[in-house]
């Protein structure tokens, strides 16, 4: 059986943490401190779901000298309903849930 | 609180940064965007833990990435990189198996006929010998003492054990010895020139098969066990004739 793409417990967290303030546009540390994923884990999820047009990304032009820009994302209205659509699928099917997304999914 | 602030905290955070820095951006100005984006974030990490997470974590991103972006590249080009990655590594691993752990010998005198002929080519285990080590009956190749050629004798004698000749046979602990490996013609198979020896520890007592001809340890004594340089495990061409 194919695995359907987008159901890891990391990105669920994501998907839950992206969905709290869907229209806000998050930061990557942010986004790592409340799913607590590791950058390594996080960003290739990020790059991920921005390939596939489910996440749009910006910078942050740098409003002090000597600090680079800082990268931007926000779901995009497609990437919600997937998201949506994937917790609402784990929550119906509840003993395969991590405690972390069974605490923000509650 | 600037990311120059931020790196002149302590050490470990300058040596993360640093580390992930030249990951993202190699010799160039600037590196991919993704690379660049967990690059700026460094600065929001506080304390020297969090830093070198975050660095760490970094190097994977930054490594898939990399990988992302050699996909886009046309199927010839991947195809060559990898074959010619591949071609390195087989080098490489070749160059390494050939001085560790196996090699080739070439027997250049006839000490050895007629187990081995001259221009003999045979197989040295470099390696496993050392683990299981060596035992009566085993060719061994090893530095000629006060010489530095590489020849190919038999043991005879392990520490502890006596050897001497007698009658033209050779005497192991007090003992004849069985030697079906040697010449037919009992003139070449007959041991000579011997003097009773026990052979000290950490040496081996070493014999050629073609005991009218060889240069052995009847000349030179034991040999030190440290000038054994491989146990010879077959045979590989008939040379000679």
């Amino acid at each position: 059986m194919p695995r359907i793409p987008h159901t890891s417990p990391q990105t669920l967290l994501l998907f839950s943490t992206l969905l709290d303030e869907p229209q806000r546009w998050r930061y990557g540390y942010d986004l790592s401190r409340e799913t607590s994923l590791a950058s390594g884990t996080l960003y290739p999820i990020l790059m991920r779901l921005t390939e596939q047009k489910l996440l749009e990304t910006g910078w942050e032009p740098s409003d002090e000298p000597g600090r680079p820009p800082r990268h931007l994302y926000r779901l995009t209205a497609e990437g919600a309903a997937l998201a949506e659509q994937r917790l609402a699928a784990k929550a119906a099917r509840p003993r395969t849930l991590g405690p972390a997304i069974q605490a923000r999914t509650a | 609180m600037s990311v120059v602030g931020a790196v002149r905290e302590s050490a470990v955070r300058r040596i993360a940064y640093a580390v992930l820095a030249a990951a993202v951006r190699g010799r160039g100005e600037r590196g991919g965007d993704w690379g660049e984006a967990v690059l700026a974030e460094f600065a929001e990490t506080t304390g020297d833990r969090e830093a070198v997470r975050w660095a760490a974590g970094g190097l994977r991103a930054v490594w898939h990435e990399r990988r992302a972006r050699t996909r886009e590249l046309p199927r010839i080009v991947r195809i060559r990189r990898r074959a010619v990655l591949i071609t390195l590594i087989a080098v490489v691993a070749g160059l390494a198996v050939n001085r560790f752990v196996l090699t080739v010998g070439y027997q250049e005198s006839g000490s050895m006929e007629p187990t081995y002929l001259v221009a003999d080519r045979y197989v040295v285990d470099l390696a496993a010998f050392r683990l299981t080590g060596v035992q009566r009956g085993d060719v061994v190749e090893f530095t000629m003492p006060d010489t530095d050629r590489l020849v190919v004798k038999r043991v005879i004698g392990l520490p502890g054990d006596t050897v001497d000749c007698r009658d033209g046979r050779v005497w192991l602990n007090g003992a004849p010895l069985d030697e079906p490996y040697l010449s037919a013609d009992p003139e070449s198979a007959r041991t000579e020139g011997c003097t009773a020896t026990t052979v000290e520890s950490h040496r081996l007592y070493l014999l050629g098969d073609h005991r009218l001809v060889s240069m052995d340890s009847r000349q030179y004594g034991a040999v030190d066990e440290d000038a054994v340089h491989g146990r010879v495990l077959l045979r590989l061409t008939a040379g000679g004739v």
